[in-house]
């Protein structure tokens, strides 16, 4: 797709990429192209948070687009914002997976994109969220999270939204960074971002495209043996092995809460239905000899894997948000890649292809 | 004793539960281990469902549906295939094993399919010994 693309250099000075950025995004806040404009910024030092802007000066000046740390997927807060269509268009400047998620939620009715500006950018890897707090000023003798170590999607997806991509990887400052423009962009955008005058990036997104393949060779190297290593230590135990990773779950839902696109607003598991009669809880204890209490971990974190794993994008936020570390980026990996193998979907690629619960093909599966 | 399993069935009222009727009326004899729940369509059987009856300690989970093009809701029996297809991999993937599920279309005329179809499963079943989640108390 890149040569179909519009590749511009955005010239990196030196106060940095952040600010070089930061930059090219306030100016697309002034001179009217968005209305507004979702950033991470960083409120107190350590602590990354989403902003939407309507002063380029706060972006000139607080704007983190680079901040290695995702404390929460950007699509989640971006898609409450613009829920119901906003009037205006509103910018969002997204890392890979957030675009992905975003995409999911569109299609799944919870995001309006006609109003939504996206500008994408490349992500090697987040780390941490304590971690960053500590040593945000150089993060990189930092380890990635395991879901990025072991990310496939290292660049935002071309076919996702009419909008911007930012590349940098590969790319060093003095060679600055890749602005490539959709095809599918608004003319009247286009037109105003070329008067800015930047050079042609063609050369720098071959370069980009170079170091990108190589990188993603790495990862799938790290995704494989990843999965191996979770295999693992599922082996042979069958309901017990599962039983036994989620033992520790104290049913709090925090990772349902995390999850960009489990997007019910009211989920089963907090109605009445499992609020069983005592009659009933001693009953099943009877049978099975005693009965972990509160239950049905397995049910509600299985439940969660049929209901979501097709457009789980691989953010590892579940993981994130669990507060006894409970391995379920790991447990999800797994499970996402069949689901989405078997019906050969691919998560957030584009709004385009159909959600596959919602479609069918007639001659397909078990049984015809 | 032996091992009888227990099946709990969601069967769509309109074929598969009509081909269990048939199979009754026409005094077809097959496995008394069969728990049928009817169902308005196959299409509304949630993967929650299964799972539920599998970690409480069921067997054996049978859905049966329409066959393609019969459906009285035009396409649920297809959404239920995909849904079906999807839990067995999910449990698949986790070591669980999904030769506890069984998806079969029978059709209202079927009763003598639904008789076979629960034998077979029964065989299966046995074969397989009885269901280890009924042990794990810690699901």
């Amino acid at each position: 797709m890149t040569s179909a693309m519009n590749n511009l250099v955005i010239p990196v000075g030196e106060e940095g990429r952040a600010r070089a950025l930061s930059e090219f995004l306030a100016k697309l806040l002034e001179l009217g192209v968005v209305d507004a404009m979702v950033v991470p910024v960083m409120p107190v030092p350590g602590v990354i948070t989403y902003l939407m802007a309507k002063d380029p000066e706060l972006i000139r000046q607080r704007a983190e687009p680079f901040a290695s740390v995702m404390p929460v997927n950007g699509a989640s807060p971006v898609a409450r914002a613009v829920s119901k269509k906003p009037r205006g268009r509103i910018g969002v400047l997204l890392k890979p997976c957030e675009i992905r998620a975003l995409v999911e939620l569109v299609k799944l009715k919870q995001a309006e994109a006609d109003n939504l500006f996206v500008i994408g950018i490349d992500c090697v890897g987040t780390v941490d969220r304590e971690e960053y707090k500590e040593a945000y000023s150089d993060t990189s003798r930092l380890q990635f999270r395991d879901a990025c170590r072991v990310c496939l999607n290292p660049n935002p997806p071309d076919t996702a939204f009419p909008g911007i991509n930012i590349g940098h990887i590969g790319l060093d400052d003095e060679s600055g960074l890749l602005a490539s423009l959709s095809p599918e962009l608004d003319p009247g955008i286009a037109g105003v971002i070329e008067e800015l005058g930047f050079e042609r990036g063609d050369v720098l997104a071959g370069k980009r495209q170079g170091v990108l393949a190589t990188l993603k060779e790495e990862r799938n190297d790290a995704y494989r043996e990843f999965l191996q290593k979770a295999h693992a230590e599922l082996d042979g135990e069958g309901i017990e092995g599962v039983a036994k990773l989620l033992a520790a779950c104290i049913g709090c839902r925090n990772c349902r809460v995390a999850c960009p696109v489990c997007y019910c607003r009211e989920c089963i598991f907090d109605g009445d239905v499992f609020d069983y009669e005592t009659r009933q809880i001693l009953g099943r204890a009877g049978r099975k000899g005693g009965l972990k209490i509160p239950g049905e971990t397995l049910l509600y974190h299985l439940t969660r894997m049929n209901h979501m794993s097709l457009s789980c994008v691989a953010c590892g936020m579940c993981e994130d948000a669990c507060p006894v570390n409970i391995k379920l980026f790991q447990l999800f990996a797994g499970v996402a890649r069949r689901t989405q193998g078997l019906l050969q979907y691919v998560p957030g690629r584009s709004q385009e292809d159909q959600l596959p619960f919602t479609t069918f093909r007639e001659d397909e599966l078990e049984p015809r | 004793m032996d091992f009888e399993p227990r099946i709990v069935a969601f069967l769509c009222n309109w074929c598969t539960y009509t081909g269990a009727d048939l199979a009754g009326v026409s005094r077809i004899q097959y496995p008394s281990n069969i728990r049928p729940i009817r169902v308005m369509c196959s299409g509304s059987v949630d993967p929650m469902y299964i799972l539920k009856a599998l970690l409480d300690g069921a067997d054996g989970v049978l859905v049966g549906g329409c066959h393609q093009g019969d459906c009285h809701y035009v396409n649920g029996n297809y959404k239920a295939r995909r849904r079906l297809a999807v839990l067995r991999e999910v449990l698949d993937e986790l070591g669980i094993g999904s030769e506890r599920v069984w998806f079969k279309f029978i059709s209202a005329s079927e009763g003598a399919l639904f008789a076979e179809t629960v034998r077979e499963m029964v065989d299966s079943l046995k074969a397989l010994g009885p269901n280890p989640a009924k042990a794990v108390w810690f699901t």
